[in-house]
């Protein structure tokens, strides 16, 4: 029992911590009340945490998936874009959420697994093909639906259901149940951390590697899929070139880090939650302290992720001088 | 039969003669054939696929092909690397929708003897900071603003008119705005934009039996950053009914009221598409009021590239190469919104232009002896809705 109020605990510290720390910097600062209210502490904090918290979780979550499987994927921020864009426009010419998500589901699926094929066909470096697979998403979204990518789906508020409380809780359970199936209750996703661990031994032993690849994108492609439909329903989405969906997709990843080390008090999946929870708590702070764009918020974020980073590598280390600390103070002692 | 043979030999040299002469008219009247660039701001989008379909639309009567690019908004090395790819394709004249990078431009564009003008974009940088480089450079031809220049606004009363004009129509007039803008050193003239609407206010309040209240601009707050508003916009503006957006309000401001469920009214510049929907009486009642320029007033620097690729100009043409403001439609009412869905901007079908191709050629120089530089820049002065109607 105390093993568990000691996990949950460790868990929750971090966005407790940060909830704390923002408090107590936007409670000093004047600018931060209006009519004597502290905005900090209003409902759109908590409404604004959970709708960023959501759209993060689901693309931390495709993300780690092929991370924890050994590979980086370039190509998941173009699969969630073209989905988005197909997947809004046929939603909102049937003037449904659940046709929107069914499709964005469907094509991320079909996407991914065209770029496992490619992946395991071309025997390729895994950057090499998702860039390749990247760009080659990108260009499709100037020929599908004229070029407009899909303005109005997050501003009509039957179809964007999937954007805000409570709608955007379904697609989150389900890319969060999706992750949890494959990584804890499918051969697949053990066999994966086999491969990733040491790949030559897991194919020795018999792991059919390609299969597995291909599983896990079909996951992933479930889990982008759903982060499409509900980044289709809170943003307007453009025709991107460049390798700009990589930018999308890479400003979610810092949860992944922080989640992996936050999780090891209990699972991956709870760590990344807590961990963009806690990270949206962060933003929502410095946006009211109206640091929330520009230089200083790259600067805080950066130096913030870094020190965050920096303590988890040496947490071994802080570990040990703690416990010579601790004996030696017990050695002191009378 | 000699004699004949000599009135036959006079009749063919004059039929020749005088098909040449006609052909030499003929030619003159269409201008040379050439192929002008056009380099936008962003690659898709209402005003791109408008401003697209109006050209095509010019290109078999003024014998121009036209070939399309996209420019970046803060890369000025993209910029020229674009402009020089432009010109090894072989184009005889650019038009250019964003000052940056222009004086390396306009050296460049004289270099290889290529005439540029510029749609959409004021060229404050380069007129405040290199008037001679660019403006009193000969290649440099002129251009046509997005709404007025720094020194010439009057959108900020355009706002409050659209503001009164909805108090006097609904059953709950607003009597508390707030504003939004972007910042100075990129649009200086949004600035002027809110101190006039402010000023109107001001003056309105003074006779008025329901005074309208103003949040003044908070320099951290109100200036966006060319990224969405954020969500604590609306704590920090706890009693506006009503947003002022002087910056692009349907990409920076609107997609933060829906995530955030707020039910304010909107007055902005630009205009996506979507906006429809939820403008006037119609869905949600967000959108009062949208503000855009014509994409017919690329027209401008078009005319004043083919007078100087055939070598001809207005003979009241200024020395200097001018910046000249745009009327705009400012899309106030669900009736205006009716007529702004026939116009090309909308709809992207040439036919519903301002122009026929016919009537672009009447105003160059070289098609059109008595086509004047003035009326070209009259017509910048008559392109709103009511122009439309």
């Amino acid at each position: 029992m105390m093993k568990i109020i000691k996990k949950t605990g460790l868990t929750l510290l971090f966005p407790v911590l940060m909830f704390l720390v923002m408090l107590a910097i936007t409670a000093s600062t004047e600018k931060c009340y209006v009519n004597g209210k502290l905005i900090f502490l209003s409902y759109d904090l908590v409404r604004q945490v959970i709708i960023n918290a959501c759209m993060t979780v689901c693309v931390a979550l495709a993300i780690w998936l092929q991370l924890k499987n050994g590979r980086f994927d370039f190509s998941g921020g173009a699969t969630m874009i073209l989905a988005a864009i197909i997947g809004g426009n046929i939603g909102m010419n049937a003037k449904s959420a659940w046709v929107a998500l069914i499709v964005a589901v469907v094509v991320a699926v079909i996407l991914s697994c065209f770029t496992a094929l490619v992946y395991i066909v071309g025997r390729l470096p895994i950057i090499i093909c998702t860039i390749g697979m990247t760009l080659l998403y990108e260009s499709l979204t100037y020929l599908v639906f004229n070029a407009n990518g899909i303005r109005t789906f997050y501003s009509n508020a039957s179809v964007s259901f999937f954007g805000r409380i409570p709608g955007v809780f379904l697609p989150t359970a389900l890319a969060v149940a999706a992750f949890v199936l494959f990584t804890y209750f499918t051969s697949a996703g053990r066999k994966g951390k086999i491969l990733s661990n040491n790949q030559s031994a897991g194919v020795n032993i018999g792991i059919d590697e390609k299969k597995n690849i291909f599983i896990t994108y079909i996951y992933s492609g479930i889990i982008l899929g759903l982060a499409a439909i509900i980044y289709v329903s809170q943003n307007s989405v453009e025709p991107q070139s460049s390798l700009a969906t990589s930018s999308i997709m890479f400003s979610y990843i810092v949860p992944v880090f922080m989640g992996t080390f936050i999780g090891m008090a209990s699972c991956d999946v709870i760590g990344i939650i807590i961990a963009a929870i806690g990270m949206e708590i962060l933003n929502y702070g410095l946006n009211c302290l109206n640091l929330g764009a520009g230089g200083w918020q790259q600067i805080i974020m950066g130096v913030f992720v870094l020190g965050f980073y920096a303590f988890s590598a040496q947490i071994g280390t802080i570990q040990n001088i703690l416990n010579r600390l601790t004996h030696k103070t017990a050695k002191a002692a009378p | 039969m000699k004699t004949m043979k000599k009135i036959t030999s006079l009749v063919l040299a004059g039929a020749m003669t005088a098909s040449l002469a006609g052909g030499v008219t003929a030619q003159a009247a269409d201008g040379k054939k050439c192929t002008i660039g056009v380099a936008f701001y962003q690659d898709s989008g209402l005003a791109v696929d408008a401003t697209k379909a109006y050209l095509e639309s010019l290109s078999d009567t003024l014998n121009v092909s036209f070939t399309y690019t996209v420019l970046s908004m803060t890369d000025e090395a993209v910029n020229l690397t674009t402009v020089q790819e432009l010109i090894s394709s072989g184009v005889d004249g650019i038009i250019c929708t964003m000052d940056l990078g222009m004086t390396s431009i306009v050296s460049e564009c004289e270099a290889a003897g290529v005439y540029i003008g510029g749609y959409l974009c004021d060229y404050d940088t380069s007129y405040t900071s290199a008037y001679e480089q660019v403006f009193q450079s000969d290649y440099f031809v002129g251009t046509a603003i997005d709404g007025q220049a720094p020194d010439d606004v009057t959108g900020g009363t355009t706002f409050f008119e659209s503001l009164i004009e909805y108090n006097e129509r609904a059953e709950e007039p607003i009597t508390h705005v707030s504003m939004t803008i972007f910042p100075s050193w990129a649009y200086p003239s949004q600035q002027t934009l809110a101190d006039q609407f402010v000023a109107a206010v001001e003056e309105y309040n003074e006779t008025a039996e329901t005074p309208i209240t103003v949040d003044p601009l908070d320099e951290e707050t109100d200036i966006l950053q060319f990224t969405t508003m954020d969500s604590t916009y609306f704590s920090k503006h706890p009693d506006a009914q009503a947003i002022i957006s002087f910056a692009a309000g349907t990409s920076f401001v609107y997609p933060t009221m829906v995530q955030s469920g707020v039910d304010l009214k909107l007055f902005t510049t630009s205009f996506e598409g979507g906006e429809e929907e939820n403008f006037g009486s119609n869905g949600t009642q967000t959108f009062q009021q949208n503000m855009v320029t014509a994409v017919e007033s690329i027209t401008y620097p078009l005319v004043l590239l083919l007078n100087a690729i055939n070598g001809v100009e207005f003979a009241d043409q200024p020395e200097d190469a001018e910046r000249v403001s745009c009327s705009q439609f400012c899309i106030n009412s669900d009736e205006d919104m009716e007529i702004f869905q026939n116009s090309i901007y909308y709809t992207a079908n040439a036919n519903d232009a301002m122009f026929t191709a016919e009537e672009v050629l009447n105003m160059t120089a070289y098609a059109n002896e008595e086509a004047t530089y003035a009326d070209l820049k009259d017509i910048l002065s008559h392109m709103t809705i009511e122009d439309l109607q």
